[in-house]
């Protein structure tokens, strides 16, 4: 084996392994749950309503930005922020968005408990995700945790805890821009 | 350039060798007598070849290869993953610890301030931190590394070896013997009876060599090529779709999704199955099973089988295709697509219904039970009393963990999960009479006052889980034989010699022998032979020394 022969065959294996170690260290943390971050495309999803109706991401971003609230009966600051959720999508009054809510694992027994105890109607799209298939793919950790998904269906904002009403603003801001 | 980077011309026998070369490949004269000396002192081990890495360092990468062939650095990287897989055993494994469980608050809460650093450092899932992952990969380069750089001049050697020796090559081996009286014709009768001992025999003039069993001096370079498979074969297991191992957590009845198949395949388990041995079989056990509690013979589940036919859109309704039905044991996995569905065990602590029965003031049961599914509580029913009275029963609200009333007067849960559950049912009789009751576990409040009708908890009925563990391991056929070649490696190298044996006939018979291992057997195998033509012994001349040492 001349020079120029062991210089590509020592160059090739050193190569080669780096390579292989990058890969599997690469693998081996991007299979790790990462949560969902802004800058991020919005994974597409299809829910059932609590009306029966299908809920799918990607038709509703066509033509209106979307803002996700994955939330639960059992979580107080959920309970809390739904009215206020509700207020700033009807008082809105917008055809730009609209927000979405993802009921965590419950069932519409549970949900419509809740509902019927508010003093006011909820007129948001209350979306379930029983095995919380969409909740695991968004590796959603606390709750109340809200998203908000422009038209392109990248995620623009994203919050996990209780909204304000100014917080609630800048994500309707942020999605109908 | 320095001399250690010249060709060297044997001034014996005119070969060029290499830079570094200590024995001339073809004659074997010691042409490099102070070469490195401290570093190689057995000349014969890699057959006086130059080491490369011994020789020349100039680029980066030559650098980092030098540093790689190093032995001792080979063995601080076995070192350091020995201690590590050592400190990876002090406490439990993250796949070890309560599944949901925040790993960092885990080590924290049970281990302290060490279980934090453990936590930190990686060592809670040591075999998938970057750093073991890299010790592993620097463990590859210096196998690779270290063994180019020493077979690769050995093979040299060992292929280009010429049949003529320097006399002093002769008298340098451990075993000699030079006897003047011999005749041509004995040393020729010499070779044949060693070649009947599977010796191949090269001649060149009025010399022999005698070779058998060289594959011996490959065997570690054998078995490292085992180790870099199992390395290589252990890395792919972190690629995508290369190595699963899930836990499936089957309710009797529902139908799950398979995890990490892309919603592609779902299960229903429609029957889990716990039996138990017979005590009074017959069987010569029934003795020792007297004295146990009811004792498995058998965990199974059965299961239909289905794929998903849609798009995988997450969170969409399946559309599933009943492909196949599956007895589940111990053992039997049911296999598809290059996965393995096995038992693993069964969980039955989740509550799954409970059941409740109508009471009069004088506790007199009214009604038939009736039963709540607390995963999916029906919200109105009727059921039929004792004297042809029926009952409206209304679910008004529901907390499956409950923990407050809310200021609306429903019932608030602490999580979705059916752990402590409450109701508050509406009972109405045929006159339309409605009352309401609180009923909590060992505890029914009545909200309004005076009830006739108390609705009392009779049972609870838990869920059985089937717990099965879904595998798959494409990687395991490269693991297995880079096993195998690694084993067949160590037999070659542990159990195959190398022995060579040079004759000369110039003046009497010469003859010197080298052997990777066991001279005691080459000597007896020589001597066996030179007894019978009366050409006198060899002595294996290490043992001479060390024999004569013993006397003191």
């Amino acid at each position: 084996m001349n020079k120029k022969a062991r210089n590509i065959l020592r160059i090739t294996i050193i190569v080669g392994i780096v390579i292989l170690t990058a890969a599997t260290l690469w693998f081996n943390f991007s299979s790790k749950n990462q949560s969902t971050k802004v800058g991020d495309t919005a994974i597409d999803f299809k829910l059932k309503t609590t009306d029966g109706e299908d809920v799918h991401l990607y038709d509703v971003t066509k033509d209106k930005g979307v803002i996700l609230n994955f939330w639960g009966t059992w979580c107080k600051p959920c309970r809390e922020e739904m009215p206020d959720l509700n207020e700033a999508y009807v008082t809105a009054d917008n055809d730009d968005f609209v927000i979405i809510t993802v009921n965590v694992s419950e069932n519409s027994q549970q949900i419509n408990q809740f509902l019927s105890g508010l003093p006011e109607e909820i007129s948001l799209p209350m979306a379930m995700d029983k095995d919380r298939s969409v909740t695991q793919e968004y590796n959603v950790g606390p709750l109340p945790t809200t998203i908000a998904v422009d038209k392109n269906n990248k995620i623009v904002k994203k919050q996990e805890y209780q909204l304000t009403k100014e917080d609630i603003q800048d994500f309707i801001n942020e999605v109908t821009d | 350039m320095s001399k250690e980077n010249e060709y060297i011309e044997c001034p014996h026998c005119g070969h060029v060798n290499p830079p570094g070369t200590q024995l001339c490949q073809s004659c074997g004269l010691l042409i490099n007598d102070d070469y490195d000396k401290k570093k190689i002192k057995d000349v014969m081990r890699y057959d006086g070849s130059a080491v490369r890495s011994k020789v020349k360092s100039s680029s980066l990468f030559d650098k980092i290869w030098i540093f790689f062939t190093s032995i001792r650095n080979g063995v601080i990287i076995i070192a350091l993953i020995a201690i590590a897989s050592a400190i990876g055993t002090i406490l439990p494994q993250e796949y070890f610890i309560p599944v949901g469980v925040d790993a960092a608050d885990y080590y924290k809460e049970h281990y302290g301030t060490f279980g934090t650093l453990y936590y930190n450092l990686g060592f809670h899932n040591l075999y998938s931190s970057w750093w073991f992952l890299l010790l592993n990969a620097m463990l590859a380069l210096s196998i690779i590394a270290a063994s180019i750089d020493r077979g690769v001049p050995l093979f040299k050697s060992l292929k280009n070896q010429g049949v003529k020796k320097h006399p002093s090559y002769y008298k340098r081996q451990r075993i000699y013997l030079h006897n003047e009286e011999a005749s041509k014709d004995d040393v020729e009768s010499l070779v044949k009876d060693l070649e009947k001992k599977r010796y191949k025999v090269r001649k060149e003039e009025n010399s022999y060599l005698l070779e058998k069993g060289r594959l011996s001096r490959y065997g570690p370079y054998i078995n490292h090529t085992g180790l870099i498979i199992l390395l290589i074969g252990s890395m792919l297991r972190f690629f995508p779709g290369m190595y699963l191992d899930e836990l499936v957590y089957a309710p009797e009845g529902e139908t799950v999704k398979l995890p990490g198949t892309d919603s592609k395949y779902y299960i229903k388990n429609d029957e889990f199955i716990i039996d138990t041995y017979d005590k009074d079989a017959g069987t010569v056990f029934d003795k020792s099973l007297e004295n146990q509690e009811a004792l498995a013979s058998n965990y199974q589940t059965n299961i239909t089988f289905y794929e998903n036919e849609t798009s995988d859109i997450v969170g969409s309704e399946p559309e599933l295709k009943e492909v196949d039905r599956a007895e589940i044991k111990v053992n039997h996995p049911f296999k598809f697509d290059g996965y393995h569905l096995y038992q693993s065990s069964f969980d039955n602590s989740a509550m799954k219904s409970m059941t409740f029965e109508i009471q009069d003031d004088d506790g007199n049961v009214i009604s038939e039970p009736f039963e709540i599914n607390l995963k999916d509580p029906e919200e109105e029913f009727t059921i039929k009393g004792t004297d042809n009275t029926d009952f409206d029963i209304r679910l008004r609200a529901y907390a499956p963990d409950f923990l407050e009333i809310g200021s609306n007067g429903g019932l608030i849960s602490q999580t979705p999960v059916p752990r402590n559950p409450a109701f508050i049912f509406e009972v109405k009789d045929n006159d339309n009479n409605e009352e309401y009751s609180l009923i909590q576990i060992q505890d029914t409040t009545e909200i309004t006052e005076d009830n006739m009708y108390n609705v009392k908890f009779v049972s609870m009925e838990n869920e059985m889980s089937s717990v099965l563990t879904l595998k798959k391991d494409k990687t395991l056929f490269l693991i297995a034989s880079g096993f195998i070649i690694f084993l067949i490696g160590v037999f070659i190298g542990s159990y195959v010699n190398h022995r060579r044996i040079w004759i000369n006939s110039d003046n009497g018979l010469t003859l010197a022998a080298h052997t990777n291992r066991n001279y005691y057997s080459i000597s007896k195998e020589i001597n066996e032979i030179l007894e019978k033509r009366n050409l006198g012994e060899v002595v294996d001349s290490d043992s001479k020394v060390h024999d004569e040492r013993m006397k003191g």
